[in-house]
């Protein structure tokens, strides 16, 4: 089967140079994008367990009983101390499920002692990020150069195109090992904010305002992009995130106020 | 038809009828969700309050600004971020600006983060969903009188109030006649 | 019999006026499943159009505005037009047969519950063709997003309020054939799976669909009458129609899924030749997946911001519906275990389904738990489980039904080889469409969208490969129906030896009016 898969895409796509088969969650940088991974692989692990008993016991049944080898059907149809196993086994998986579950999400909900604030604003089709103690305000949308590329026939080959739909203008500058509380409103119709390696996502919500915490461990750039349908542009506005350590961040901000000062005073 | 399944029809269109209007019933089921749980940060009801004696706690307010639409004002706090004592009345302003060229009439939406904190969150003078006039130019102080619940949990950490405005002028059309 | 054979023809108007004037329960249900199997195919040609656009990154084919409204259009077209009028007329066609009435209990209004359909659909998809296109804001319709679209918004919440009215009719009808009209001695606990789950479906439509009507109603006077349900600026909240919505849209998951379980608990028993294991706990079962889909609704919207205890609540009541859902699973394997089985098409559909739905289940469970949905939410991975419960769930059952009871309609059979072919590539294409939607959701890829980054490439290019393979298998479906229907391969009152049921009392084709004396059951 896999070869025949790999027959069929090596003649249909040529153009695919560097194979991708990234086919699980990222674990990301964040407490909670790592606690949430980790739920993820436990109950996956759990439901594969799952599986292989039922399709097991399944494939046990379609081999031997079957009436070209002569089986004769049995006549039972019903046994209520099974039954009653097979419903209270499940509850208590379930409740082995909910126990690490109600933790996690418990811390995910807590956005109590953050540092800084980062207030999020979705718009068709782009991010509006401000910085809420330091008084930094601009916009984020998708790059030239992507945004060339994906215009219907643009006869671009956007395997060349660097981080095509995932690279925007103005990154979000964030400190690294700081509690960030995002704070997240749309102008006009839904947006959801998500950069899978530091976590869930929040929607955006015009006249509401909505809230979410991050705290990113490791410096580096990090790419995501809407995940609520918000129109025709909805693919096309990305996120990332360049994290910092935290003295290089005050630099970052100290030359923005200069900047914005200067703009001012011109 | 004989009787019985014309029983058994009524009975199922008279079903059918109250679920149409059970769904406008979660209408107001909602609001008193919201209410209850905070659901959204949903603060829309003024409320009066009894005055107690301040606690000696205080906490610190953050207050937000936004314009939906991208309407042609400026919006924003007169300050951005108050410490108040638990259970004393304070004032602050929001400020708005009409940068068109036209006269303009917008209303505003409330919202506090946590979600869970919004019931504590006691407005006794809001400017939310107040329509307001505004010139071209023109620039009007919103003002807000809160008190902070004293019922607050003690680990209630900073709680955030936002204001979205709305230029809703084409939906009040005719009053946009009146203000010329 | 062949005198009411007679006596009915005498009164029957011929030629395409039978159809329209048709009170007949087996008329209206050849109705519903042609209408339907014509809407699997339009909705499938619009999955084709989107799987060919996301062939490779880049936009090759089509805009994004008109990649939305097919997305949007396949959605309602699959679950509004393929999905429920094939349950439907597979109801009109077996709940009489199976519990020994005559017809259905208001043939009049059967006749009007199908005739809705057509219009509605050539309403709701002749929007496609309107200036500013059609529909393009999901099939959810969230506002604000739905209220800016063009003119077609209203011409489609007419025709989904027609459709509506089309299933609560249904509805309706079926609960008074069920409670009124089974044969002496057929009591409740004696009834088909079958027909219970379709009882218990009924229930979930009428206390559903009004809600839908009553969210696309508000939508449709905060667009155009001034009320604000859902604009922020009056007072409303989006997030409000999201709730209204999904209080409709979860039972309506069920309202997809409970028949497919009524029909796979049909055929197992038949093909393992062994009586249905733990009849009882499959009806309780039912019964309790149907209450429990009114308490679970957020948990399509964990991402919302509800307050803790919310999430927590929602959280565990979605968990608790793996319970019965276990049970019914169990329950199936239980009856194939120390069966006597053999495996025609009608038996591999349902027992691909079995562990093609288990799959499905199972990802739904991983999609419970709030803290990971914070990352599937919105992710080709909810594509991929809901498709895994609805194409090889809810459409490998219908087509099992097929199979199954169409040598008794027409009286003739179809080409088992065929059928086997005909599962074999459906079964395989199905996974190669939809197994690597997990791996793109789970490494970032966001639902809904024209376009996508490279890295997402390779499993997008072996998604559309299958989904084309899938669309070919289903003209083979085409031609195996037609084959059969042309070949005269005629069949007994039994057409399988291991079947129970009174339909297979009956001749193959079963008369015109069937059950006039109502059959006695012990
Ligand atoms: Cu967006």
């Amino acid at each position: 089967m896999k070869i025949i898969i790999f027959v069929l895409l090596s003649t249909l796509m040529p153009a695919v140079v560097v194979a991708d088969w990234e086919t699980n969650m990222p674990r990301g940088v964040t407490p909670t994008s790592i606690a949430a991974y980790d739920l993820h692989m436990l109950i996956f692990y759990i439901t594969v367990v799952i599986g292989i008993l039922v399709f097991g016991v399944m494939l046990y049944s379609i081999i031997h009983h079957r009436k070209s080898k002569g089986y004769q059907a049995a006549t039972f149809h019903e046994s209520t101390k099974v039954e009653i196993i097979w419903t209270v086994i499940p509850f208590l998986i379930l409740i082995g499920m909910a126990i690490p579950a109600t933790k996690t999400l418990i811390m995910m909900e807590d956005t109590r002692n953050s540092e800084i604030t980062l207030k999020v604003t979705g718009y068709q089709w782009m991010w509006k990020y401000e910085y809420l103690e330091d008084d930094i305000a601009f916009f984020s949308k998708i790059d030239k150069d992507s945004n060339k590329a994906r215009r219907l026939n643009s006869s671009i080959d956007v395997n060349k195109v660097e981080h095509y739909l995932r690279n925007v203008d103005n990154p979000v500058v964030l400190p690294t090992n700081t509690k960030i509380r995002i704070l997240l409103t749309a102008s006009d119709v839904l947006h959801a904010w998500w950069v899978p390696e530091l976590g869930g996502k929040k929607d955006a919500i015009p006249g509401y305002i909505n809230e979410m915490w991050i705290d990113i461990k490791e410096p580096g750039i990090y790419r995501g992009q809407c995940a609520e349908l918000c129109g025709k542009d909805h693919a096309f506005m990305p996120i990332v995130v360049k994290a910092v350590p935290k003295s290089e961040y005050h630099k970052w901000v100290s030359i923005q106020k200069d900047n914005r000062i200067a703009t001012k005073e011109n | 038809m004989n009787t019985k399944t014309k029983k058994t029809y009524y009975i199922l269109v008279a079903f059918t009828i109250f679920m149409f209007s059970f769904s406008y019933m979660l209408v107001p089921l909602y609001d008193l969700f919201c209410d209850i749980t905070g659901l959204n940060g949903k603060t829309n009801k003024v409320k009066a309050i009894v005055i107690e004696e301040p606690s000696e706690r205080f906490i610190k307010i953050k207050f937000v600004s936004n314009v939906a639409q991208s309407a042609p004002v400026k919006f924003y706090p007169i300050e951005k971020e108050m410490t108040v004592q638990i259970g004393k009345i304070y004032n602050t302003k929001y400020l708005i600006t009409n940068t068109s060229k036209t006269n303009m009439i917008t209303t505003a939406s409330p919202s506090v983060v946590p979600g869970e904190m919004s019931q504590y969150f006691r407005k006794i003078e809001c400017f939310c969903f107040n329509h307001q006039e505004i010139k071209s130019n023109e620039t009007k102080e919103l003002g807000v009188q809160f008190m902070i619940d004293t019922e607050i949990p003690n680990d209630a950490d900073s709680l955030i109030l936002s204001y979205t405005m709305f230029d809703i002028t084409e939906k009040n059309i005719n009053k946009k006649v009146s203000l010329k | 019999m062949s005198a009411n054979l007679e006596h009915a023809e005498h009164h029957q108007p011929s030629g395409i006026m039978r159809w329209i004037t048709t009170t007949n329960h087996k008329d209206i249900g050849t109705l519903y499943l042609f209408f339907s199997l014509l809407m699997f195919f339009i909705g499938g040609l619009m999955a084709l159009v989107i799987r060919a656009e996301l062939f490779e990154p880049g936009l090759q084919l089509v805009v994004p505005g008109f990649f939305n409204q097919m997305t949007t259009m396949h959605a309602l077209i699959m679950i509004f037009g393929a999905v429920m009028p094939a349950f439907v007329g597979l109801a009109n066609w077996q709940v009489p047969l199976m519990i020994g009435a005559p017809d259905m209990a208001l043939p009049r209004l059967n006749n009007w519950s199908f005739w809705i359909l057509p219009f509605a659909f050539t309403m709701m998809i002749s929007t496609l063709f309107f200036e500013g296109g059609g529909p393009a804001a999901g099939w959810t319709l969230y506002p604000p997003l739905s209220l800016q679209g063009g003119n077609s918004m209203p011409f489609v919440i007419f025709s989904i309020h027609l459709l509506g009215l089309s299933s609560i009719l249904g509805a309706i009808n079926i609960i008074a054939t069920i409670l009124n009209m089974r044969a002496p001695g057929m009591t409740l606990m004696k009834m088909p799976m079958f027909v219970w789950t379709w009882l218990i479906t009924a229930f979930l439509l009428i206390a559903a669909m009004p809600v839908l009507a009553g969210a696309i109603t508000m939508l449709l006077t905060d667009r155009f009458f001034g009320t604000s349900f859902f604009t922020a600026s009056g007072g409303g909240d989006p997030v409000l129609f999201q709730h209204i919505f999904w209080f409709f849209g979860h039972p309506e998951v069920y309202i997809l899924i409970l028949p497919a379980f009524g029909i796979i608990s049909t055929i197992l028993p038949t093909f393992s030749r062994k009586p249905l294991f733990g009849y009882d706990s499959m009806v309780y079962a039912t019964a309790s997946i149907a209450l429990l889909s009114f308490i679970v609704w957020a948990h399509h919207m964990f991402t919302v911001g509800m307050p803790l205890a919310g999430e927590l609540f929602f959280m565990f009541a979605t968990m608790l519906i793996a319970v019965p859902t276990g049970v019914k699973v169990f329950n199936w394997v239980a009856t194939m275990w120390r069966g006597s089985m053999t495996f025609e098409t009608p038996m591999l559909f349902s027992i691909a389904f079995i562990v093609l739905f288990t799959i499905g289940g199972l990802s739904g469970l991983m999609l419970a738990i709030v803290p990971a949905d914070f990352q599937y939410h919105d992710t080709y991975f909810v594509v991929a489980h809901f498709h895994y419960v609805l194409v090889p769930g809810a459409i490998f059952a219908i087509i099992a039904a097929v199979y199954y009871w169409l040598p008794k309609w027409t009286g003739k059979m179809y080409d088992e080889f065929l059928g086997k072919i005909h599962f074999w590539l459906t079964t395989i294409f199905v996974n190669v469409t939809f197994f690597p939607m997990h791996f793109v959701g789970l490494a970032g890829m966001p639902r809904r969208i024209p376009d996508y980054a490279v890295q997402f490439t390779d499993f997008n290019a072996i998604a559309s490969v299958g989904a084309f393979g899938f669309g070919f298998a289903q003209v083979l479906f085409l031609y195996i129906l037609y084959k059969a229907l042309k070949d005269d391969v005629t069949v007994g009152e039994k057409a399988w030896d291991g079947a129970q049921g009174l339909e297979w009392t009956l001749s193959s084709p079963p008369p015109y009016h069937s059950f006039e004396t109502p059959p006695k059951v012990e």
